[in-house]
């Protein structure tokens, strides 16, 4: 359980009914659209040996389609095997991917800074009831008191813009936010509270840099902070380096970040990496209107030059 | 005389050794999780759960400074750490599989360079380990050798009692050391029964079939299965108890900094990454291969010892769901379908 306030509430078991369907439809289509070469690999999620485990599956044979599934367990962003990251993965050939609405704005982000393209990919989207949260044990059902944080706000249950949806969302218990807090939490703080408040965070990180591995748009051949001659960010796992290295990856992903939260949920150490992200995404919403992974599009507001943009902070 | 310790002498233990001027360190709450850390008093210690990392940093800080350096008029001063200058230390609830990684350790860091930082801190620390009493679906201790009752590496061992507290052993020196100083803490040993121990729900492995296979194996289509899915980050090598490669960087200026040595995982693409460019692990597939080599052959070959205590934390904390019991498991059958080394491809 990521949160004392998920802790107080009561659990509510949430309808996961629709999981066995969409799990019948992906094996239906990933074994379709293999035999019939469509697509060479289909990227979904299998069982693990633990019960109520989930991993990322990469399949290319029909017969196997019918090891995939999909499940509360299912917390991964496969969007990660489509980038130049994992390009030895699926070697070549159209890739289809197994894609949760949050998964989506991933893929669409990724579109717009032209690491993949639409047609070399097709997309089996899934309608998600949400997914399981830091903490919550394999064996338990879903319920609001285990569901992933970034669920309780989700607001792209049912994907948009994929191949084919399968499943149909089933109606869903009354969520409230408990990121939307902390974030208001935080905001209320004063700068020397903030600083604090992250400088303890950033104390346990151990560099292990699980964030930046899973991230879809963390994908740069040569990261800034693996670079010793010179050295722009210390790699070891200190004060400095760790507050620095977060700093940069929050500031890097801005106005790219789709909100999966991928970085906050691997987190070994449980920083809290997430709330980084969505103030990034409001001074984006603030500043330019924008919100990333919403369409696919060229350019985001920090790589493009406009005569009108805000220069208030030129001073 | 068998001996035990009450619950609130074991905590009164903790505060004693602190007064007395030692490094305590032990599971203690860091946030949702825990983590050994020093303790401050006895009531720091936390026991009801595995702490997410090991006890490995007790002895192999996440990082330290090992040099400082500084240039001053053309004249450059180098300044060593003085190792003397570790605290004596004593680790308190460290879990079997906790408890066993660094005696395990000790083959490497004093083989061809003696690491005088780690020797030093295992000279000093005396290790009081706990037997397991709950253990989850990772756990898998007794398929690697090890068990919930395990005492190697401990200098005293405690049991949990029903009705509470600990029944002690001393299975070292060191550990007999601790109790005679502190004798008014510990109490001769009445009927309680030990509480019943945790049973990771595993088969027993034969590591020696696993290495024979492994032996035979480099090249293997396994290998090109199992981590197509692996992220690359060091989450796995970072928790693991026995896993122990490090890095050192030279930070600071020119003018002054420091030599730190700090963790490093050979998940990570740029471990073998040569100043050439060339990197012989280049995909991978290669850095998970090198990953069970290292743990099942490659250290058993050096020191007759295998670099894995079941602890669970990898798979626990997996981003993408590696297993690396059900790794070895799959070898283990392998091994036993082969019926030795060599009948696997190459």
């Amino acid at each position: 359980m990521n949160s004392t306030a998920q802790k107080l509430e009561t659990s509510t078991p949430i309808d996961t009914s629709c999981y066995a369907d969409v799990t019948d439809a992906i094996r239906k289509e990933a074994a379709r659209i293999l035999a019939d070469g469509t697509v060479t690999a289909v990227v979904g999620y299998k069982a693990g040996r633990r019960a109520g485990t989930t991993m990322p599956a990469i399949v290319t044979d029909p017969a196997e389609a019918g090891g995939l599934i999909f499940s509360p367990a299912c917390v991964n962003n496969l969007a990660l095997y489509l980038t130049k990251a994992k390009k030895d993965v699926v070697k070549k050939g159209r890739i289809a991917i197994v894609a949760k609405g949050c998964d989506m704005r991933a893929l669409a982000g990724l579109m717009g800074e032209s690491q993949i393209k639409r047609e070399e990919i097709f997309i089996i989207g899934v309608v998600c009831a949400g997914v399981k949260g830091s903490g919550a044990v394999n064996s338990e059902p879903l319920t609001t008191g285990n569901l992933a944080r970034k669920c309780r706000e989700c607001t792209v249950r049912t994907p948009e813009g994929a191949d084919l949806v399968a499943g149909t969302m089933p109606s869903l218990p009354e969520l409230t936010p408990v990121e939307a807090l902390e974030m208001a939490r935080l905001e209320a703080m004063t700068p020397a509270e903030r600083w604090a408040f992250w400088k303890e965070q950033f104390s346990r990180c151990v560099r292990c840099m699980a964030c930046r591995q899973v991230c879809p748009f963390c994908y740069c051949e040569q990261c800034l902070c693996d670079k010793n001659r010179p050295q722009a960010v210390e790699s070891t796992p200190r004060p400095a380096g760790n507050m620095a290295w977060h700093i940069v990856r929050a500031m890097h992903l801005a106005g790219r970040c789709a909100g999966c939260a991928e970085c906050e949920r691997v987190c070994p150490m449980e920083i809290p990496l997430n709330l980084l992200n969505r103030k990034m995404a409001l001074e984006m919403k603030e500043l330019y209107g924008f919100e990333a992974g919403l369409a696919p599009q060229e350019k985001g507001p920090l790589s493009s030059y406009k005569e009108d943009d805000d220069q208030s902070f030129i001073k | 005389m068998s001996k035990m310790i009450t619950e609130q002498n074991l905590r009164l233990l903790i505060d004693t050794l602190v007064k007395e001027g030692a490094r305590v360190v032990g599971p203690r709450q860091a946030g949702a999780m825990t983590l050994y850390e020093p303790l401050t008093k006895g009531d720091d210690l936390v026991l009801d759960q595995l702490p997410r990392r090991s006890a490995k940093e007790a002895f192999f800080p996440v990082c330290e400074t090992i040099l400082s350096f500084e240039r001053k008029e053309g004249k450059t001063t180098v300044q060593d750490v003085d190792v003397c200058t570790v605290p004596e230390t004593v680790l308190i609830g460290a879990r079997p599989c906790d408890a066993a990684a660094p005696g395990i350790l000790d083959a490497v860091f004093s083989w061809d360079y003696k690491d005088e930082f780690f020797l030093e801190r295992r000279r000093r620390t005396t290790i009081i380990g706990l037997a397991c009493t709950k253990a989850d679906d990772a756990c898998f201790c007794t398929a690697v050798g090890l068990s919930p009752a395990e005492m190697k590496g401990a200098d005293l061992f405690l049991t949990p009692l029903e009705g509470g507290g600990y029944a002690c052993e001393a299975p070292t020196e060191k550990g007999e050391r601790l109790m005679a100083r502190h004798p008014q803490l510990f109490d001769d040993a009445g009927n309680a029964k030990p509480l019943p121990l945790a049973e990771p729900a595993v088969e027993k492995l034969d590591l020696q079939k696993i290495k024979a296979w492994l032996d035979g194996n480099f090249e293997s289509p396994l290998w090109y299965g199992i981590a197509d899915r692996c992220a690359g980050c060091g989450a796995c090598a970072f928790l693991c108890p026995a896993c122990h490669c490090f890095d050192i960087n030279d930070e600071g200026t020119a003018d002054k900094g420091e030599r730190r040595k700090h963790w490093d995982a050979c998940g990570f693409g740029k471990f073998t990454n040569h100043a050439s460019g060339h990197n012989p692990r280049d995909i991978q597939n290669k850095r998970y291969r090198n990953r069970i080599m290292h743990k099942f052959k490659y250290y058993d070959d050096k020191f007759g010892q295998t670099l894995c205590t079941g602890c669970g934390r990898c798979i626990r904390h997996c981003p993408v769901g590696i297993d690396i019991y059900a790794v070895i498991e799959e070898i283990n059958k392998m091994g036993a379908r082969d019926q030795g080394p060599g009948t696997g491809k190459d």
